[in-house]
């Protein structure tokens, strides 16, 4: 029995395992070989080049600008893991200079003091502040200020299949139609053999895009604000109306039988093939469109609702999920110009053009840029866009926490699948929003 | 072999497993149960709450859901392997040719990454595109065409029939090296006193097999706390969470909901109740060693 | 020795078994040929026709050579650690005599108490103590993998080297053999049918191993093979025909493996697993 030995042996192993640990670990500089200085920029995709084609084109571009100076490079993982991986990086300081994160996380990651603050950065560059305007709005807070900036602009609703409908001899969906006229086609539609609303939950009931206007038309802001000051709960007048409707939908057959077990992907594929007369996306699908539906292809925000008080005439162009820049980058004057030349080219017209070649609507505006008369997806959400109705400052379920969004998410799925009455549904998001504001 | 049982070799032999073990395990779930205890998103800092996430969790009908799915699926399962696993280890320890194909194509499944079975089944049983539906269907059984994955009721069984098609040659492996270690006098000495097929099951090789047995019950009780991706896959836990299992509920609350202390009260919870059925396995299932 | 109906029932059954296990693999290899419309929209249908555009997509996208390299560095850390220092614990465990029968029990308990345990509860805390020990990249992943493998090793080699029997080491001690000659030169050669069950399983493991690689591994380059199908699915699209033929690319040499080492596994199963 002897103790020093144990405790030898102890400090050997431990001794042992740092060093294989040591070897393993190599220093991580700020530069490479060229002497450029890397900006690490933290993406939800592991595979940028063809997942986000238009942020890599503006890297791209971005690189052979300023070569031998700057250079972006990718922290690129699927969403689930980039979203564990910014969680992890921010409790040991290893955060990307520049990053994606959800609209729901970036409020936490501001109040514990990981993101920069961008008022410098625009009051340095007011032609970017004044081309993003009111997108910036929605990612600002008193206290830590301007902590990030729209990745791009999401412009949200129904598209429709023309085919479909003129084979089956209905007027298209306008700016007027009402959620009566809607429900009055669906048995035509299905009579066709056709999907009416395509639509698939699984792994991705954050494809609820064509319920934003829907929420939006029955007070969102309002309630929301009521919410907020303890006055109002989810679970109100306003609310189980537009919930009503969302029932009504799925009673009358509008989604397909298997929502539960196909996602995203599959149901995008039923409207790609002609078999679904609509579908419930963003501008980020315009482009697929365009090459399986060309000029078949058309936009619409979605139904009026007559039994709602508030104003019908809004539009869905919206600041999607922000980008954030990580709070060391402010102390390090190089990086820090690094970053800021690289968000003024990110938010330059420049890159606006390359955004509007693929389709895709950039966080900013810059007059007199229009799509290529090929790209009819775009052109009929422009079209829609035309009326200038006005859009809310943020996508309602961009609005809140993560796990009340969640709850959000589900609600409307149980809905869809009949699994939650809509009092019942609206009833775990206050659940939820309780445990997230005690 | 007491003369070379010296305390420092044994020390020394088991400080290296140990303390790679406690590191990298033990630590790690004393620091998550320390995280259930409070209120955490992940970034930032952790709030302590005391008992509420356990409070929060006895209410939550969800993670009763949960519960009760995962019984369904230890019990389908376990019982499936069991008795399945042991029958076809019996049938492929003949000598008949093309026997060792066979065992090796049964093997297959356990050797594929648990995410790419979940996505080779959906297309399987699929209300809508899975082949079985499909087949029904087109031999008239329209009936007989059931939402087996992404319904609210038979999600958890067909979840059980997956683990059980991934598992099976896994356990008829080791089943077959039990039978392997059986000496063969025993059996034709049974066989020369007129046991039938059967009674040589029942009375020879079953009770000479008792340890290969507890290890296969350790493994499946083991192996169900930890179904995930096959969940993930099938029916992504849903609709409504009514599909998931204590691992992926547990899942769903850490990194989709960004509840890091609820999701770790559920995981922490899940971890002893595995724990004590294995251990209650070690104390009564083996008694009779 | 057999009646030849019940082999013939019994051929007939071995074929049903077999074919409907298989049957999800043969139709998984059907679908790579398929283009991603097709598998999303027509599944059941046969390819139109035997199209290798997924697997040409596949290859573009990853690059295979660096993933299998790395995978295969991460695999042969991780078991020459694990084997060394499970084979040490194993031999203590099985083959020692302790004065306290329980504290044995005891330390053998607690090491099998792991199988327990569901990876994702560790997540997070291994990432912070990785980080404690300055463990990154290829390391990152290589003690956690470590000490996954630590139950089940101890089971299999535990039960092993518990039926070995007691008169080897009265010999070997008999001819003054230290513990190292004993168990370097006489006990180790006999435990190779288990240490290749070990590997085997091991192996299978880490080659699959999805939630560890996801977290630890923050550079491109350091990526493993499980890691690649998640280059398929983006926020707003998915190449299913690039998943299903990126997962054939990743099973292909398991089967071979497997296929190489197929009678160790039941050899290695019959002294282990059954004893334990």
């Amino acid at each position: 029995m002897n103790r020093h030995n144990v405790v030898k042996t102890v400090a050997a192993c431990l001794a042992g395992i740092l060093s294989l640990g040591m070897l393993g670990a190599c220093g991580n500089q700020g530069k490479d070989a060229s002497g450029s200085t890397i900006i690490k920029f933290g993406i939800h995709v592991a595979n940028p080049k063809k997942q986000e084609a238009v942020t890599y084109d503006i890297v791209q571009a971005f690189n052979k600008k300023h070569k031998g100076k700057y250079k972006v490079v990718f922290e690129a993982s699927d969403k689930e893991s980039h979203s564990k991986n910014m969680k992890l990086e921010a409790s040991d300081g290893t955060l990307p200079q520049l990053f994606w994160i959800d609209a729901s996380e970036a409020p936490e990651y501001s109040k514990s003091g990981a993101l920069l603050d961008l008022r410098d950065f625009l009051k340095k560059n007011p032609s970017v502040a004044k081309a993003i305007a009111g997108g910036k709005d929605s990612f600002e807070d008193k206290q830590t200020g301007q902590y990030g900036l729209p990745y791009q602009s999401n412009v949200q609703g129904f598209f429709y299949n023309k085919g479909i409908i003129d084979k089956l001899g209905i007027p298209y969906p306008n700016d007027d139609t009402t959620y009566e006229q809607l429900m009055e086609t669906l048995p035509k539609i299905k009579a066709g053999g056709y999907t009416p609303i395509a639509i698939g939950s699984k792994n991705s009931s954050y494809t609820m895009w064509e319920f934003n206007e829907l929420l939006v038309r029955y007070g969102w802001q309002d309630n929301l604000k009521k919410i907020k000051a303890g006055k109002e709960q989810f679970n109100n007048p306003d609310f189980i109306k537009a919930f009503d409707k969302i029932e009504g939908l799925a009673k009358a057959g509008a989604f397909p039988e298997n929502v539960s077990t196909i996602e995203y992907f599959d149901a995008k594929q039923q409207f790609n093939d002609g078999k679904a007369a609509l579908f419930g996306s963003g501008q980020w699908d315009c482009a697929e469109f365009d090459s399986s539906l060309g000029d078949k292809v058309g936009f619409w925000w979605g139904p009026k609702f007559s039994d709602s008080s508030y104003d019908q005439n809004v539009s869905m162009r919206v600041p999607a999920n922000p980008i954030v820049v990580n709070k060391a980058v402010g102390d390090d004057v190089a990086m820090k110009a690094g970053v800021y030349a690289f968000l003024k080219f990110y938010y330059g017209e420049e890159a606006a053009k390359m955004s509007y070649a693929k389709s895709t609507f950039p966080a900013t505006n810059y007059p007199g840029l229009k799509a290529t008369s090929s790209q009819y997806a775009m052109n009929e959400m422009l079209k829609a866009l035309g009326k200038n109705w006005p859009s809310p400052a943020s996508a309602p379920d961009l609005t809140l926490d993560a796990a009340s969004q969640q709850a959000l998410y589900d609600a409307i799925f149980g809905v869809i699948q009949g699994t939650y009455t809509p009092s019942a549904g609206l009833s775990k998001i206050d659940q939820a929003w309780k445990i997230s504001h005690k | 072999m007491r003369w070379l049982s010296k305390t420092r070799y044994k020390v020394g032999f088991l400080i290296p497993t140990c303390l790679v073990y406690v590191i990298f395990i033990i630590a790690p779930i004393a620091i998550a149960i320390g995280y259930s205890f409070t209120r955490y998103s992940g970034i930032g800092r952790a709030r302590f709450i005391g008992l509420s996430n356990y409070v929060r969790l006895i209410h939550d009908p969800f993670f009763w859901k949960s519960g009760a799915n995962t019984i369904i699926i230890f019990v389908v399962a376990s019982v499936l392997l069991m008795i399945l696993s042991f029958f076809i280890a019996l049938l492929l320890n003949n000598k008949l040719r093309f026997i060792d194909l066979s065992k090796s194509l049964i093997f297959s499944p356990a050797i594929i990454a648990p995410i790419i079975v979940g996505i080779i089944w959906v297309y399987i049983l699929d209300p809508k595109v899975g082949i079985i539906n499909g087949l029904l269907k087109a031999i008239g059984l329209r009936g007989w065409a059931k939402q087996w994955i992404g319904g609210t009721v038979l999600s958890p069984y067909s979840i059980a029939i997956i683990y059980f098609w991934q598992q099976l040659g896994y356990l008829v492996t080791i089943f077959i090296a039990g039978l392997k270690m059986i000496p063969e006098e025993v059996l034709e000495a049974a066989q020369i006193d007129g046991a039938t097929g059967w009674q040589r099951v029942r009375y020879v090789v079953i009770p000479m097999m008792r340890s290969t047995i507890s290890t296969v019950a350790v493994l499946i009780i083991t192996g169900i706390f930890k179904i995930f991706e096959i969940v993930q896959q099938t029916t992504g836990g849903g609709p409504n969470h009514l599909s998931e299992t204590l691992v992926t509920y547990s899942y769903s609350m850490t990194f989709t909901s960004s509840d890091y202390g609820y999701g770790m009260s559920i995981a922490s919870v899940t971890f002893l109740i595995s724990l004590a059925l294995t251990g209650l396995y070690f104390i009564f299932g083996r008694k009779g060693e | 020795m057999l009646a030849k109906r019940t082999k013939r029932i019994m051929y007939v059954l071995i074929a049903i078994i077999t074919v409907l296990v298989v049957f999800p693999f043969i139709w998984m290899l059907v679908l790579s040929f398929k283009s991603n419309a097709e598998i999303l929209s027509n599944p059941l249908a046969l390819p139109h026709s035997l199209s290798w555009g997924n697997y040409v997509n596949a290859l573009k996208t990853l690059d295979y050579p660096r993933l299998y390299a790395n995978t295969f560095m991460v695999c042969l850390l991780a078991l020459a650690i694990e084997l060394v220092i499970t084979f040490l614990s194993s031999f203590a465990l099985a083959r020692m005599v302790f004065d306290h029968p329980n504290l044995r029990r005891l330390v053998y308990g607690f090491l099998i108490a792991g199988l327990c345990v569901s990876p994702f509860i560790l997540l997070f805390p291994v990432y912070k103590i990785n980080i404690f020990f300055g463990l990154r990249e290829q390391w990152a992943l290589v003690f956690p993998y470590v000490a996954s493998s630590i139950s089940f090793n101890t089971l299999l080699f535990v039960g092993y080297l518990q039926a070995l029997p007691p008169e080897i080491d009265e010999a070997a001690i008999i001819d003054g053999c230290s513990i190292w000659d004993l168990m370097i030169r006489i006990i180790l050669p006999m435990t190779k049918p288990v240490i290749a069950t070990v590997v085997i399983f091991n192996v299978l493991y880490m080659w699959n191993e999805y939630p560890f690689a996801s977290v630890m591994l923050r550079r491109q380059a350091d990526y493993t093979l499980a890691m690649g199908a998640s280059f398929f699915k983006g926020t707003y699209t998915v190449d299913y025909g690039g998943i299903v033929a990126s997962s054939v690319m990743i099973i292909i040499p398991e089967l071979i493996f497997y296929g190489l080492f197929q009678k160790k596994i039941v050899g290695g199963m019959v002294a282990g697993a059954v004893k334990g």
